[in-house]
């Protein structure tokens, strides 16, 4: 039976020297997901993934890859796992076919075969006898994906796969991930691009200082647990009262309704503070038809939670 | 699953074997400058060699004795050794180093296949592009020590066996010396730039002084040289350190292919 995750770690940790590059990680990615790992440049996602790989040795604590325990069955793990870590390199004399003969013979016996496919599937079949040093940058990438493919792979880790791409590529690039999330793999996408990673995935963790800082679904990670909308039939009137209520820090109209912002450490939870506003503006005699949470971006979830790049914000 | 059951186990590993070594044949022999390499130092001077003592032969019977010969034999495959070593350093760097030079061995390692297994490969794959061309060279030597014998002693059957093995024992010492130096540095320019070094002017000169001799692979594989006279190191003092001038650097390189970051 199939492991629900594809990729669990705990007290995950690496070093270098003093610096801690990934710190007592506990993550965990579901099956059949496109799972996004967000975190900003030097946050510890490509000193995972090269854990996770078996480039290089973790420091501490244990991780699972398809369920199995790696590094002791990492060759097992690993036949099923395709990858692209940082950008993809290949022999540049070599053409795009024979690099990826090259893969495919240290794979198992029938990745010779899926070689034709890889290539049609990234759009490179036309292009495959010509040398890599005549590729471009977003062809490379095109490569490094049929060469991940080579692995039938169960789980795709891809580390900022889209750099390099131009706007065509990077939705052809989208289309492909849901279509593979879509035949029941699954794609772990390392990025620090917001908005790729909020259009491809359906779960996400953020990550900072080599921490996984949050984790979830997207529909989760962007509702707000400070902000709610409130629909009035009278937004000014709705707006003077909410002024008044305690939980309440402002309220500004928007075009969707009047959106307001909860005081922080107020003694009440999110949604029982939003009840208590409906109750207040109803018993106020005001027909309120709207109370719901107001959903963040994940670029605004993401500046909220990264302390780094929320003390710069 | 071990390397010496990928190699040697039942017929699914050693097909996965045989792919890996037509692999690292591929990545060779699609490398047109070191095909050129091999050419200009391993073809190339046996032509030279024979045409030019054919020419002297030719312009001066009286003075010059015939091309062929167990005498040119000796010597022109002297040349190849020496000469042929320059390109068995450049074929074994290429073969240790040129996947992580490109960054490529990373990719291979995420693959799952065994690091030593990728390591080992690399064995077969460099001397099956790097032997055809000095069995050519060989031949070219051999059949023209023999046609144009002339006057002189032409080379036997066993003779020419016998140094058919002995180019090819000093050729593959020669590849494997390159390629666990250039698995165990990460730098193929260093590697090429220490072995040509030691090869080219540190290993002659000490040669020259006798006084290491118990301990240099060039003094002993002199001493397996066909019909070399006079030895200083006994043969089986000789078969040890050709071992061990073998088997220690590739135990090196395997161990650091083994145990580096990828």
């Amino acid at each position: 039976m199939s492991a629900p995750y594809v990729v669990e770690t705990s007290g995950l940790t690496k070093r270098f020297g003093e610096r801690v590059a990934v710190d007592n990680l506990d993550l965990r990615v579901p099956r059949g997901s496109a799972f996004g790992y967000l975190g900003p440049n030097g946050a510890g996602k490509t000193t995972l993934i090269r854990m996770l790989l078996g480039l290089t040795r973790a420091t501490a604590g244990t991780m699972r890859l398809l369920g199995r325990p790696v590094p002791a069955e990492r060759a097992t793990a690993l036949a099923r796992v395709g990858a692209i870590v940082e950008e993809p390199r290949f022999h540049r004399y070599l053409s795009g076919r024979q690099n990826l003969v090259v893969i495919a013979a240290a794979r198992e016996r029938e990745a010779h075969g899926r070689v034709e496919g890889a290539l049609e599937r990234v759009g490179l079949a036309e292009r495959a006898d010509e040398r890599v040093s005549t590729y471009s940058l977003g062809m490379r990438q095109r490569l490094g994906v049929a060469r991940a493919l080579l692995a039938d792979p169960e789980l795709l880790i891809l580390d900022e796969p889209t750099n390099g791409l131009d706007p065509a590529g990077i939705h052809e690039f989208r289309n492909m991930i849901r279509g593979l999330v879509a035949e029941g793999r699954t794609v772990l996408l390392s990025s620090h691009l917001l908005d790729e990673v909020e259009k491809i995935c359906d779960a996400v963790a953020i990550v900072d200082h080599g921490r996984v800082v949050m984790q979830g679904s997207l529909a989760e990670l962007t509702v707000s647990r400070q902000t709610i909308l409130i629909g009035s039939s009278d937004g000014v009137r709705a707006q003077a009262l909410l002024a008044a209520h305690p939980a309440v820090r402002s309220a500004a109209p928007t075009p969707e309704g009047i959106r307001v912002t909860l005081r922080p450490g107020f003694p009440m939870t999110a949604a029982d503070a939003a009840a208590d506003i409906n109750r207040f503006l109803v018993e106020a005699r005001l027909a309120v038809h709207r109370v719901e949470p107001a959903r963040a971006s994940l670029e605004e979830r993401f500046l909220e939670i990264t302390s780094r790049l929320g003390v710069a914000a | 699953m071990s390397t010496v059951s990928l190699a040697f186990g039942p017929p699914e590993s050693q097909a996965q074997f045989r792919r890996l070594v037509a692999a690292e044949l591929l990545k060779l022999r699609r490398r047109r400058p070191l095909l050129l390499a091999a050419v200009v130092l391993i073809v190339a001077p046996m032509f030279v060699s024979v045409i030019g003592l054919a020419i002297l032969h030719a312009a001066n019977p009286a003075k010059y004795g015939p091309a062929g010969g167990v005498e040119n034999l000796r010597g022109t495959l002297r040349l190849l050794t020496q000469i042929g070593a320059v390109a068995a350093v450049l074929v074994g760097v290429n073969a240790g180093g040129s996947d992580l030079a490109a960054g490529v061995f990373r990719e291979l390692v995420v693959t799952g296949r065994s690091r030593l297994a990728l390591f080992v490969a690399r064995i077969p794959g460099g001397l099956a592009l790097l032997l055809p061309f000095v069995a050519v060279a060989f031949a070219i030597a051999a059949t023209a020590s023999v046609a144009l014998a002339g006057s002189g002693e032409a080379p036997g059957v066993g003779l020419l066996l016998e140094y058919a093995g002995w180019v090819g024992l000093v050729t593959t010492v020669g590849f494997a010396l390159a390629l666990g130096v250039s698995s165990l540095l990460d730098s193929r320019a260093t590697s090429v730039g220490v072995l040509l070094a030691w090869q080219l002017a540190v290993a002659p000169l000490l040669l020259q002084t006798g006084k290491l001799d118990p301990v240099l692979l060039g003094a002993a594989l002199k001493r397996l040289e066909p019909g070399a006279g006079s030895a200083s190191t006994s043969l089986l003092t000789a078969l040890l350190l050709i071992v061990a001038w073998t088997v220690v650097p590739l135990a090196a390189g395997a161990w650091r292919t083994q145990t580096r970051d990828a």
